[in-house]
């Protein structure tokens, strides 16, 4: 098997070192970059399967490189990896183009597994087969059925399209605006709290313990995520 | 001064009418009848040029000179020829229209030169009243102006628009202190206003730096947080079974102290003020996330969740999360292998959450002060108290209570109750 070359973005050199040292484990070609116009040169000598982006460089913010490269067509999945927290930087970070993002401190674990999902959209983008499988689902789209655990369950019709647009994506996070517009159409980007009611029920149907959700993530004042594993 | 002035006038239509009179005694028999009608027209005419009254006067006592001592029968007040009550009747008309005419003139140009002073008064108590830095200043010209100008003294009331009472008044000077009182007005309002504009920019550029300081702070302790506990978790995927737990430790911690750094910035944003951004959200959700959140914490310990139908609450979801968050973390510290119980519903007008567990409880006493930033309930206690603290934090940004209390059967109970800030929408979630 090939290895996939990952650039990492990240001014802080032990950072960059733990990431090399992780991602080389797993078998990634890593090749770093300590700001923005090292991180231009690098892509544009090289591409990437994918890249790793810490916001706050040196020489500016790093979703310039993301807007860039966007602009410039390119569709290399990029991963947010920033210690800032605020929700309005995720969401932002998101609609720019990164196709995911992880607040410092984050597990190795957790890092990879963005990163396989990243690079398996990236090669198939959104599933369009008519019957996704993750984990216990079955989601028959063109039927609008869903199976959990072989067991057909009774979902209204905008549950179906919030775990469908969920599915599609597995395993990334899928912003509350996205599913707003996608489900409600243009004019259901105020309509949030319906949202959250709607997953919460949803919830109730598909998951064992809604309390404690294994399959659908939130990720606060961010959006949801369907995990594939 | 205006009785002196009147004074003055029927005194000089007297004198006039005499000196017609004498010139006319003096002149005999050289002058006509009609000269010394002229010269009683001319007293006439001088005597009203002070005024309708002194016009009058002159007139009636022309009148009755002119007939005692020129018309015959002289040196009496019969007429014998009625041709002159036409020279009576005109010499009256002429003292009546003159004086009238003197009269109104006058009226006009005092009033005219009132108006002008009051223009320049309220003018030099404009400019004294922009040049005010505070109220205060303005009250002063406002006080100082009227005495000054009106010689009335007021009183000021303490409100807007500023209200002037003054001690005595007619209604002209009432409506000069009027328009003193709305310029007044509009001085202090401006004033207000460039406050306002003061401190708005004040708290902007605040917040920024605060903003920029925390972010510096939080940038700073979480990639060499992110290193350690990146550097562990790498290390544990080759390391013996031995070292398993040490490493777990180390990234468990490391996740600690991550949440110490969101609850630093958590307290500092609350308690600068920062609107929470209310939504309406299934407590469900807030409850999941904080689990999922505090997992690597809490391990396999019993929680019990009793949340009541779609119970939502109308709150900021990451506050809500974070609060939740740390009342479990607070109720897995103090009361380690216990089980937790959680519960949640409405009451109407709100979300009432708790959480109970089983420890040592609170000791007595220290119901209130366990929301204090920095406070443990005993020295064994780990942790530096700041938990509790962005609870309350962010309790009182949503208007809410929060309280602590010792459980019937051992143990403590966190009592927090957020109300609505609007009107509870209607979810019909299954015929969507």
């Amino acid at each position: 098997m090939t290895s996939s070359a990952v650039l990492v973005v990240e001014d802080d050199r032990s950072m960059r070192k733990y990431l090399r040292g992780a991602l080389e484990a797993h078998n990634y070609a890593v090749t770093e970059a300590g700001s923005l116009a090292e991180a231009n040169t690098a892509t544009a000598a090289q591409s990437f399967a994918a890249v790793l982006l810490d916001l706050g460089l040196p020489d500016g913010d790093g979703l310039t490189l993301v807007r860039a490269m966007r602009a410039a067509a390119s569709t290399i999945p990029v991963i947010v990896i920033s210690a800032r927290q605020r929700e309005d930087d995720k969401v932002d970070a998101l609609d720019a183009g990164a196709n995911d993002y992880l607040t410092k401190p984050f597990g190795t674990r957790e890092l990879l597994a963005r990163i396989r999902v990243a690079l398996r959209h990236a090669t198939q983008p959104a599933s369009d087969d008519p019957v996704i499988r993750i984990g216990p689902f079955v989601i028959d789209r063109a039927r609008h059925e869903v199976l959990v655990n072989g067991d057909v369950v009774h979902l209204t019709p905008i549950e179906f399209g919030i775990l469908a647009l969920l599915a599609r994506h597995a395993g990334k996070v899928i912003t509350h605006g996205q599913l707003l517009s996608e489900i409600w159409g243009p004019r259901g980007k105020e309509q949030t709290h319906y949202l959250r009611v709607h997953v919460a029920a949803l919830r109730r149907k598909v998951e064992q313990d809604p309390t404690r959700p294994r399959w659908l993530t939130t990720e606060q004042g961010v959006g949801y995520r369907l995990r594939d594993e | 001064m205006s009785e002196h002035r009147a004074w003055r006038g029927y005194l000089v239509a007297s004198v006039a009418v005499a000196a017609a009179t004498l010139l006319g005694v003096a002149l005999g028999q050289r002058a006509s009848l009609a000269d010394e009608a002229m010269l009683y027209a001319l007293a006439i005419l001088i005597a009203a040029l002070s005024g309708r009254g002194p016009g009058l006067v002159a007139a009636g006592l022309s009148i009755g000179a002119f007939d005692f001592f020129f018309v015959d029968p002289r040196y009496t007040l019969d007429v014998s020829d009625p041709r002159f009550l036409i020279t009576f009747a005109v010499m009256f008309a002429a003292g009546v229209a003159i004086g009238g005419l003197t009269s109104r003139l006058r009226a006009a140009e005092a009033a005219s030169r009132d108006r002008e002073q009051r223009t320049a008064a309220l003018l030099s108590f404009t400019r004294d009243a922009t040049g005010a830095s505070d109220r205060a200043g303005v009250v002063r010209a406002v006080v100082t102006h009227l005495r000054e100008t009106l010689g009335v003294e007021v009183t000021v009331g303490a409100g807007l628009p500023l209200e002037i009472t003054p001690v005595e008044a007619d209604d002209d000077r009432r409506q000069f202190v009027d328009a003193i009182g709305r310029q007044a007005t509009i001085a202090i309002e401006k004033l207000q206003l460039a406050e306002a504009a003061r401190e708005a920019e004040l708290a902007v550029s605040t917040e920024k730096l605060r903003t920029a300081l925390l972010s510096a702070v939080s940038h700073d302790l979480r990639t060499p947080l992110a290193v350690i506990t990146g550097l562990a978790s790498t290390l544990r995927e080759t390391a013996p079974a031995s070292e398993h737990e040490s490493l777990d430790m180390i990234v468990a911690e490391g996740g600690r102290l991550g949440r110490i750094v969101e609850n630093l910035l958590a307290v500092t944003k609350v308690e600068a003020g920062a609107t929470p951004r209310r939504e309406w959200v299934p407590i469900e959700e807030l409850v999941g996330a904080a689990l999922e959140r505090l997992a690597p914490t809490l391990g396999d310990r019993k929680i019990t969740v009793d949340i009541r139908g779609d119970a939502v609450g109308h709150i900021d979801p990451v506050l809500g999360e974070l609060l939740l968050a740390n009342l479990l973390d607070n109720a897995s510290k103090h009361a380690p292998d216990a089980p937790i119980d959680l519960a949640a519903r409405r009451d109407g007008t709100g979300i009432i959450v708790e959480v109970a567990d089983r420890g040592p409880g609170l000791p007595p006493g220290t119901e209130h002060r366990v929301f204090e930033r920095f406070f443990r309930a005993t020295h064994h206690d780990n942790g530096v108290g700041l938990g509790l603290a962005v609870c309350r934090g962010i309790t009182t940004a949503h208007a809410g209570t929060i309280e602590a209390k010792n459980r019937d059967g051992g143990g403590a109970v966190f009592r927090v109750r957020i109300p609505d800030a609007a009107p509870l929408p209607k979810f019909d979630v299954e015929s969507a």
